[in-house]
C-alpha cells in the first residue's frame, strides 16, 4: 500500500557486529504485534540470520515469536519500529538496505480459517552511523 | 404523480473521511489536530468520518480527557462528526479467529470509543455475519451508535451476502442497523490516473489499452456472480501481465481491477436504499473537465436526491494509493463540486453548514430518537 515508506533514509546504525534500520508501516491503519508476522532485514546483499532478529516498537524489544501472541502493542501508522539483527556493517561508506515484511490483515478473511496476509518490501542506499555515536 | 416523483427529494449533507488524505498524514505533513482544521479550513466538511484505527493511538480505547479535546476540536473548527470507520479483526490471532462472543467484546468497544467521541455512526466490513449484526443491535441501540455495514467493491447491493443482510435487518427491525453505500460497487471505467502510475512504471500503451479493454468487457458483463468468477477474473489480470512481458504487475492490475472498481450498476443500488444510512462517495480522481471519468458521481448524487436521501457523504479518495504527482486537497474539492453540481441539477442541493448538517443527521439518524432531541 506504501511500500516505499517502509525504510526510514539515514537510519541504518551499526555497533560493528549488529544492524538496525528503522521501519515504517506500509499500510493505512494501526495493527497489533500479532500482524506483524515476520521480517527480513538485508545489507549489502547479506542477510541477518532470522533467530537474531529484534523488532523495538512503543519502547520495548521482540522477537517475532514474541510478537506473535502480543494483541497488546500496536504499531501506529505514523510511528516508526527499529528492525535489528547480527550483521556486521562497517560505518564508512554507502550500503544498499533491504527490508521485507510480511504483515497479516485482520479484518480481511479470505476464507474460514485464513486472515489476508501482504508481503512488502523495500530497497534504499543510505550511510550508517556508528552505536556510539547515536546513543552520545 | 408517481410514487418518485411523490418522495420529498434529498439533500445530502458534504463531508469526507480522513481515509482520503492517508498519505499525507503517513508521511507526517500533518497531525490528527492539524489535518482536521487543514480539512475545516479547505471547506471539505462538514461531514467529518475517521478511521479509529488510523487516527487514534491505543483506539479503541479512548480517555475521557481526549474524547473531551477532541469534540471542543471538531465544535471549534465547525466540523460534524459523521461516521467513525471501525474494524472487526476477527483473525487478530494468528492461530484461530476470534469466537462470536471474543468478536461481540471487541466491537462492543469500539461502538463505545465511537459514542464517547460523538459519532452517531460505526461504519463495519462485510467481515461481520447476519449472526453478528443481530447481535450488536441492542448493544448499538444502548450506546445510540448506529451501525452501518460498508457495501465496498467486490460485493454490490443485490450479491448474496449483502441480500441476506438486508433480509435479517428486515426480521431484527432494529434502526440501528444499516448500509454504508460505497460508489466503488459501482464504478463504470478503469481509472485514467491509474493507467498513468502504470505508465510512469513503465507500461506499455499495448498493454494498457488491454488492461482497459478487459475491465470493460467485464463492466458490460456486470458483477461476478460469485466467488469463482471474481477468481477467474483477477486470474486473467495476472495472465494479461505475464503475456505481455510485465508479471510483475499483474496482481496489482487484479487487485485493483476487481477489488477497487466494481461493475454494478448505479441502480443496483435500489435493492437496500431503505437501509442506506451513511455514504461512501468513493472516487479515483478528477480530469481536466472537472468530473470523475470512471465514478458516476453526477448519476449516484441523483440516486441518492431522487430517494429521498439526508444523510452524509464522505467524500473518500482512493487515488492516493498510486497518484504522487497531484494534491489530494485540490482533488476532493473538485469531487465536491461535482456532488454539489449533480445535487442542484437534480433539483436539489449538498447541505454545507455545520447547523444544518447537524439537523439533518438528527432527522435522518435513529440514534435521537432514543435520546428524545429529534426535533
Amino acid at each position: 500500500m506504501i511500500p516505499d515508506r517502509i525504510i526510514e533514509q539515514g537510519t541504518l546504525v551499526t555497533d560493528g557486529a549488529r544492524a538496525s534500520v528503522e521501519v515504517r508501516l506500509p499500510w493505512y491503519r494501526a495493527l497489533p504485534g500479532s500482524c506483524i508476522a515476520g521480517a527480513k532485514l538485508t545489507v549489502d546483499g547479506t542477510e541477518a540470520p532470522t533467530e537474531s532478529l529484534r523488532w523495538r516498537m512503543n519502547g520495548q524489544e521482540f522477537t517475532f515469536e514474541e510478537l506473535s501472541t502480543n494483541i497488546d502493542e500496536w504499531w501506529f501508522p505514523v510511528d516508526s519500529a527499529a528492525l535489528s539483527g547480527d550483521l556486521p556493517v562497517a560505518a564508512d561508506g554507502d550500503h544498499e538496505v533491504r527490508v521485507d515484511l510480511t504483515l497479516y490483515i485482520p479484518y480481511i478473511i479470505i476464507s474460514d480459517s485464513e486472515t489476508l496476509h501482504i508481503e512488502e518490501h523495500d530497497t534504499k542506499t543510505m550511510t550508517a552511523r556508528q552505536a556510539q555515536e547515536v546513543a552520545a | 404523480m408517481t410514487a418518485q416523483e411523490a418522495l420529498a427529494k434529498g439533500t445530502p449533507i458534504q463531508g469526507v473521511t480522513l481515509y482520503s488524505y492517508t498519505r499525507a498524514f503517513h508521511g507526517r505533513e500533518y497531525d490528527l489536530e492539524q489535518l482536521i482544521r487543514k480539512v475545516a479550513a479547505e471547506g471539505h466538511g462538514p461531514g467529518l468520518e475517521i478511521i479509529g484505527f488510523s487516527s487514534f493511538r491505543g483506539f479503541p480505547h479512548i480517555d475521557d480527557t481526549f474524547a473531551g479535546g477532541f469534540r471542543d476540536l471538531i465544535d471549534e473548527v465547525g466540523l460534524v462528526t459523521t461516521s467513525l470507520a471501525v474494524n472487526a479483526d476477527i483473525g487478530i490471532h494468528r492461530d484461530r479467529m476470534l469466537t462470536q462472543d471474543e468478536l461481540i467484546d471487541y466491537m462492543t468497544l469500539q461502538i463505545k470509543a465511537a459514542a464517547k467521541l460523538g459519532f452517531p455512526i460505526a461504519r463495519v466490513q462485510i467481515s461481520i455475519t447476519p449472526d453478528s449484526m443481530e447481535a450488536l443491535a441492542p448493544i448499538a441501540e444502548e450506546h445510540g451508535v448506529t451501525l452501518a455495514l460498508e457495501v465496498h467493491a467486490d460485493q454490490y447491493a443485490s450479491h448474496p451476502r449483502i441480500l441476506a443482510l438486508r433480509d435479517r435487518y428486515e426480521k431484527v427491525a432494529s434502526p440501528f442497523l444499516g448500509f454504508t453505500m460505497d460508489w466503488g460497487a459501482t464504478v463504470s471505467g478503469f481509472a485514467p490516473s491509474l493507467i498513468e502510475a502504470y505508465r510512469r512504471r513503465g507500461a506499455s500503451e499495448e498493454l494498457l489499452g488491454k488492461v482497459v479493454d478487459l475491465w470493460n468487457t467485464y463492466y458490460e458483463e456486470g458483477p461476478p456472480a460469485d466467488q469463482a468468477v471474481h477468481g477467474q477474473r483477477f486470474g486473467s489480470f495476472i495472465g494479461l501481465a505475464a503475456q505481455n512481458g510485465r508479471p510483475d504487475l499483474g496482481i496489482d492490475f487484479g487487485i485493483n481491477g476487481t477489488g477497487l472498481f466494481g461493475p454494478a450498476r448505479v441502480d443496483d443500488w435500489l435493492e437496500i436504499m431503505p437501509w442506506v444510512t451513511h455514504v461512501h462517495g468513493k472516487f479515483f480522481g478528477i480530469d481536466e473537465n472537472g468530473e470523475e471519468p470512471s465514478v458516476p458521481v453526477r448519476d449516484l448524487i441523483t440516486l441518492l436526491v431522487e430517494n429521498g436521501y439526508s444523510g452524509a457523504v464522505s467524500s473518500e479518495y482512493e487515488g492516493w494509493h498510486w497518484n504522487h504527482w497531484q494534491s489530494p486537497f485540490d482533488i476532493i474539492a473538485g469531487e465536491q463540486a461535482v456532488q454539489r453540481s449533480a445535487a442542484e441539477n437534480a433539483g436539489s442541493r449538498m447541505i454545507t453548514d455545520a447547523a444544518e448538517a447537524q439537523q439533518a443527521l438528527a432527522a435522518h439518524l435513529p440514534h435521537t430518537l432514543t435520546k428524545g432531541i429529534r426535533a
